[in-house]
């Protein structure tokens, strides 16, 4: 073959590969090959749900190990503040005990909305984040157990995120941290707003946030569970790490950090909760 | 290529599968981990040249896509494209690639293809990811393909039955070995 042949030749296979990949992500990207697509990745998951498992148990306090070192120098600080708050803790677990009886009687009467009443299915998280470019996990319970796409998923801190695909025995749940993840949150004084993931390891933004709400650093932010909203009330999400008003706008920037450690998390629970139609 | 290729091939992307879900997810430094299946094709295009190493790159993505949550098919365009600039590369080079050049190939093929997705990502509608992200994706990525990468071009040596000095020639694909 000559040079020249050979050439043309490989052009022309490139020509047709690169034809085929945008063929197969235009295909699949909409209709009924996006269903086909899904149930290939369901089957696949559940396929390698057991050798997951397996490993995971082995290597889950590897992957500690690994994100304990990169925020050793912080933990030490963190040891210490922690100590203080301990103590302010057992004081106000005290007060809350007070606090608590009052809540109860309130939600009974006014019938308000909230996680506690929810049936939940624990599963294990089998696998971290599968790309590099999307922020979900596996974990290992599925449409079996009563897994659905769609229900919120929790940690004992508070909220992980939601169930995007259920396979039978395994499911992938979009992290709040994902920038495809938004969540109708009440913070402050009762103002409300869209929280927006922003990557790994970023806070979460809150949109659209008029100037005059009133919040400081450090206050909670808790789900919504507004209308149509994707979860239902009063689910921790975090807490605003920063407010920033910026001059001639008529929003505030407000970030919130996440309660949840995503990157260690080990065991989660599942609300069998479905959105409102 | 031969029965005999495709079985050794179909060894290798199982096991990659395994690896990569198994293993390499599970490693995760600064919120991101290594991918295998990207230095598979940056050796693909190594061991067999532009062409053939496209072909294993689309394949190759298209197997690895089934365990991601991004746009199925993207990972194909990406490996295609380091495959075949991988192996154009190879091709100025008339011996087995050395060490050294199989280091840099892994590299450039991990901080290019990493890039690549990313932007093609954007591109379709993917969110973007955050600068700083980035450069720590890139930095896990390119370090371990470098790390791996002469076992991954062994290991695609051995599936392609290749002789040294011969990954480029067709003939390695037509008759299952340039031997």
């Amino acid at each position: 073959m000559t040079a020249s042949r050979r050439n043309t030749s490989q052009r022309l296979t490139l020509v047709i590969l690169l034809l085929a990949s945008i063929t197969v992500i235009t295909v699949a990207y909409k209709g009924e090959a996006r269903h086909v697509v899904s149930s290939v990745r369901n089957g696949a998951g559940d396929a390698v749900a057991p050798v997951q498992r397996g490993i995971a148990a082995v290597l889950h306090p590897i992957g500690n190990l690994f994100a304990g070192m990169a925020g050793y120098g912080g933990a030490l600080g963190d040891n210490q503040r922690l100590q203080l708050e301990v103590g302010q803790l057992r004081r106000q677990l005290i007060e809350a005990g007070q606090a608590q009886e009052q809540l109860d009687q309130l939600r009974s009467d006014q019938n308000l909305p909230f996680a506690d009443g929810i049936p939940e299915v624990l599963g294990e998280v089998i696998s971290s984040p599968s790309s590099n470019f999307d922020l979900t996990i596996e974990i290992d319970r599925g449409t079996s157990n009563g897994v659905g796409a769609g229900m919120p998923v929790v940690s004992g801190a508070g909220l992980v995120g939601s169930v995007i695909s259920a396979g039978e025995h395994t499911a992938i749940v979009q992290l709040l941290t994902d920038p495809r993840s938004e969540i109708g949150v009440r913070f402050g004084t009762g103002d409300v707003a869209v929280a927006v993931g922003q990557g790994e390891g970023d806070p979460l933004q809150l949109q659209d946030v008029s100037e005059t709400s009133v919040t400081s650093r450090g206050a909670p932010v808790v789900t919504s569970g507004l209308d149509v909203a994707a979860y239902p009330a009063g689910i921790p999400v975090g807490t605003v790490s920063s407010v920033r008003h910026t001059g001639g706008s008529l929003t505030s920037q407000v970030l919130v950090t996440p309660l949840v450690n995503l990157l260690v998390l080990q065991y989660v629970a599942v609300l069998q909760w479905f959105p409102p139609a | 290529m031969t029965m005999r290729t495709w079985g050794r091939l179909g060894i290798i992307v199982l096991a990659a599968v395994l690896v990569q879900v198994g293993v390499l997810n599970q490693i995760v430094i600064g919120g991101a981990h290594p991918d295998v299946f990207l230095l598979l094709a940056i050796s693909a295009g190594l061991v067999a040249g532009p062409q053939r190493g496209a072909v294993m790159g689309f394949t190759l993505g298209l197997v690895a896509d089934v365990f991601v949550q991004t746009p199925y098919g993207l990972s194909s365009l990406c490996y295609v494209l380091v495959a075949f600039a991988v192996g154009l590369a190879a091709g100025m080079v008339a011996a087995r690639p050395t060490f050294g050049f199989q280091a840099a190939a892994a590299l450039l093929g991990g901080v290019g293809g990493t890039l690549l997705f990313a932007g093609l990502g954007t591109l379709i509608g993917q969110p973007s990811v955050p600068q700083h992200q980035l450069v720590v994706i890139v930095a896990v990525v390119s370090v371990a393909c470098v790390l791996l990468a002469n076992l991954a071009y062994r290991l695609l040596e051995w599936a392609v039955a290749v002789a040294p000095g011969a990954h480029h020639d067709a003939g390695a694909f037509a008759g299952g070995s340039a031997r």
